[in-house]
């Protein structure tokens, strides 16, 4: 581990490297605070850059917009009440009242203090889980593999909310109808090209998340105009931001805070399926339970604790997914997904044998999550009052800006019009459905995991002679599919066994 | 009634209705007939879980809770269609019509870069969406376009060395 680490060391620690952590940092932050665009979009539009680094420089770019995406949101969330990013809407809860309370410079520092303790505390943790679970996951097959994916699927439907199972689910099949698109991989057979040479080599999965993301994000914020308030809020907001200073009754206040909230968003982050956003809202609820009933009533209206959790496990749950993302080569969220769709068309295979294959990308990945994180702390923390001004920027520049950046982005890959044609498509579709209320990220998840579950799950019957039986024999395999199961049987069934409790306590209660 | 969930079902059905039908154009080789996974495998499950999971959706009912925020929704899709109250300028604006423009403009950048080459069509490209969006200052307009371009040009060609073709087509790039 330790030759590792000076590997990853040396690859993370090069001048260039350095300066694309900070770019990326820095993009982030900027693309981040953009309210409606998100992480998502953030790294799809980086991907282009990418492509002529190398593979390591490319993912160490997207790690670094990553976090800094997330800070960016958190940044409009403090500032204007407007979070660019799902992981950061319980950051506003706390955030924007202290704002108003003429408390904005305070609120960014601890959003920047608990973003750089969760990161760190949490890159420490990947350190030590991700190789073991690396070495581990070398016994895989491709069948424990395919389990893995439909676990990672549903799970990413489990995890989307009340009510959104089943539009989630949808959304996913969706992805995957989509991925079957173009050639395909074992038979070399067309499928739905519809004698369109352009498609023979399927979607690409940068179109469909530019288009999806990006361009109908963009979009989408034209269909949704400003109002005078926001307009208002967004010019208080670059006026003045207070003192960044914190007491030392406030950091002792926040510490334990931000040592739980940590451990909580990294465990949840590396879980299939939940990310920053169900990290941050299970810290805010465990913190304000565990704050009692007087401090308790402060959250929601300016508790530094309430800022400080969210921010915390946020960040945490971002390092926390690479660890799927590293060792297992599943995404846990649409973020790592598209990470992972980048890494593919690098030519590397993420997964066990990324750690043997490719050390320098394994490990600089998590080396420059600690420089991501001083980064953040040092660089954006003082520049924060001179990016909150990209808030001020005129809509009607910035929107043409993103369209031109996401169809360039795609174009300069393939030098290909039918691809802007193509994302003009989807990106209307992706309006509809956003419009629909249904979710996107499942779609995206889906989209990249489609060919390698079709792949391994080809193999998987080609080893055991065309036979199914593999599902239920092989034990590993077996005990993820079950887990999967539960995973999307327990959101359905959970209400259900609320109702018939509460109804037997009313019955009770009747009784005595 | 017909909620934006079911409004949604009802697109995906029809999607996976059209996926479905569209497997049986997937071509099969005579030897592959008895195999246990073919290229139409994996669509033929997806079509059938994309029916399955639409028809749910769509006879799922509706709770109480739900049709309030269906009550919202509503209220914000009507909003969609009607132009915005006047800004500072009295100028009323149409979001729809604006994506839809924006629309357009990308379609027609598309068609466009090639022939007319890069420099010219993004330059109209990003001047026509900021004058779709209501940008009206003439310097903002060419300016940003111009620099944008430009900037990006130069930054492709002379350091990532990426060739764009500048010039139209006619003028022999």
């Amino acid at each position: 581990m330790l030759d590792g680490i000076l590997v990853g060391l040396s690859t993370a620690a090069s001048p260039l490297n350095i300066l694309m952590v900070a770019v990326g940092c820095f993009a982030g932050t900027f693309i981040g605070m953009l309210p409606g665009l998100g992480p998502i979009s953030a790294i799809a539009l980086m991907i282009p850059i990418t492509y002529g680094f190398d593979p390591a420089t490319g993912l160490i770019l997207m790690a670094g917009v990553y976090y800094g995406a997330i800070f960016g949101g958190s940044t409009s969330s403090i500032l204007i009440n407007a979070p660019g990013v799902a992981g950061t809407v319980a950051t506003a809860f706390d955030g924007y009242p202290l704002a108003k309370q003429g408390h904005a410079g305070k609120a960014l520092a601890i959003a920047a203090y608990s973003s750089f303790s969760g990161g760190t505390i949490a890159a420490i943790f990947l350190l030590i889980a991700a190789p073991s679970l690396a070495v581990v996951s070398l016994a895989f097959q491709s069948t424990d593999y395919f389990a893995l994916m439909v676990l990672g699927l549903t799970a990413v439907a489990a995890f989307a909310g009340r009510g959104k199972v089943l539009k989630a689910l949808l959304m996913t099949v969706l992805g995957l109808m989509l991925s079957t698109v173009g050639t395909d991989q074992t038979l070399g057979m067309q499928r739905f090209t519809f004698g369109m040479l352009d498609l023979i080599d399927g979607i690409s999965f940068l179109l469909l998340a530019m288009a999806t993301f990006a361009l109908s994000e963009a979009l989408m914020s034209v269909l949704k105009p400003k109002t005078a308030a926001d307009i208002q809020r967004e010019k208080e907001a670059n006026a003045n931001l207070g003192s960044m200073k914190l007491s030392s009754a406030e950091v002792k206040d926040i510490a334990p805070v931000v040592g739980r909230s940590s451990i909580l968003g990294f465990l949840v982050g590396v879980l299939p399926g939940a990310g920053a956003t169900i990290a941050s809202f299970l810290a805010y609820g465990m913190e304000q339970r565990l704050a009692g009933p007087d401090k308790g009533k402060e959250f929601g209206k300016g508790s530094i604790r309430g800022l400080a959790a969210p921010e915390t496990a946020n960040n945490a749950a971002c390092s926390g997914s690479f660890v799927p993302l590293l060792t297992l080569g599943i995404p846990g969220s649409g973020t790592t997904a598209i990470m992972l769709g980048a890494l593919i068309s690098y030519g590397i295979q993420p997964g066990p044998r990324l750690f043997v294959e490719n050390p320098e990308v394994f490990w600089s990945v998590i080396i420059s999550m600690y420089l991501g994180n001083v980064i953040l702390l040092v660089l954006n923390l003082p520049l924060i009052p001179y990016i909150a001004r990209v808030l001020a920027l005129p809509h009607t520049v910035l929107v043409p800006l993103i369209l031109f950046f996401s169809l360039i982005g795609v174009y300069f890959v393939s030098f290909n019009t039918f691809d802007i044609q193509l994302m003009v498509i989807f990106a209307i579709a992706a309006v509809v459905l956003r419009l629909l209320d249904m979710p996107m990220a499942p779609m995206l998840l889906g989209f990249i995991l489609g060919g390698m579950m079709e792949e391994n799950l080809r193999r998987a019957l080609i080893i055991n002679n065309d036979s199914w039986s593999f599902l239920w024999e092989r034990p590993l395999t077996l005990s993820i599919l079950v887990i999967a199961a539960l995973v999307l049987v327990a959101p359905m069934i959970s209400p259900l066994i609320g109702r018939s409790l509460a109804g037997r306590r009313e019955d009770a209660g009747e009784g005595g | 009634m017909l909620t934006r969930d079911r409004l949604g079902a009802l697109l995906m059905l029809v999607f996976s209705l059209g996926y479905g039908v569209m497997i049986f154009d997937i071509p099969l080789l005579p030897f592959q007939a008895n195999q246990a996974f073919t290229a139409r495998t994996m669509p033929q499950a997806l079509s059938v879980l994309g029916i399955v999971l639409s028809l749910a959706l769509l006879l799922r009912p509706v709770s109480a809770a739900e049709t309030n925020e269906e009550a919202a929704w509503r209220q914000a899709m009507r909003q969609l269609l009607r132009p915005t109250p006047a800004d500072e300028e009295g100028r009323r604006t149409h979001p729809l019509v604006r994506v839809a423009l924006l629309c357009a403009l990308m379609v027609v950048y598309g068609l466009t870069v090639r022939p007319f080459g890069f420099l010219l069509s993004t330059t109209v490209f990003l001047a026509g969406g900021m004058f779709v969006l209501g940008e009206r200052r003439l310097w903002l307009l060419l300016g940003v376009s111009i620099a944008v371009t430009l900037f990006f040009w130069v930054l492709m060609t002379q350091f990532l060395g990426v060739y764009i073709a500048p010039l139209p087509q006619v003028l022999g790039r």
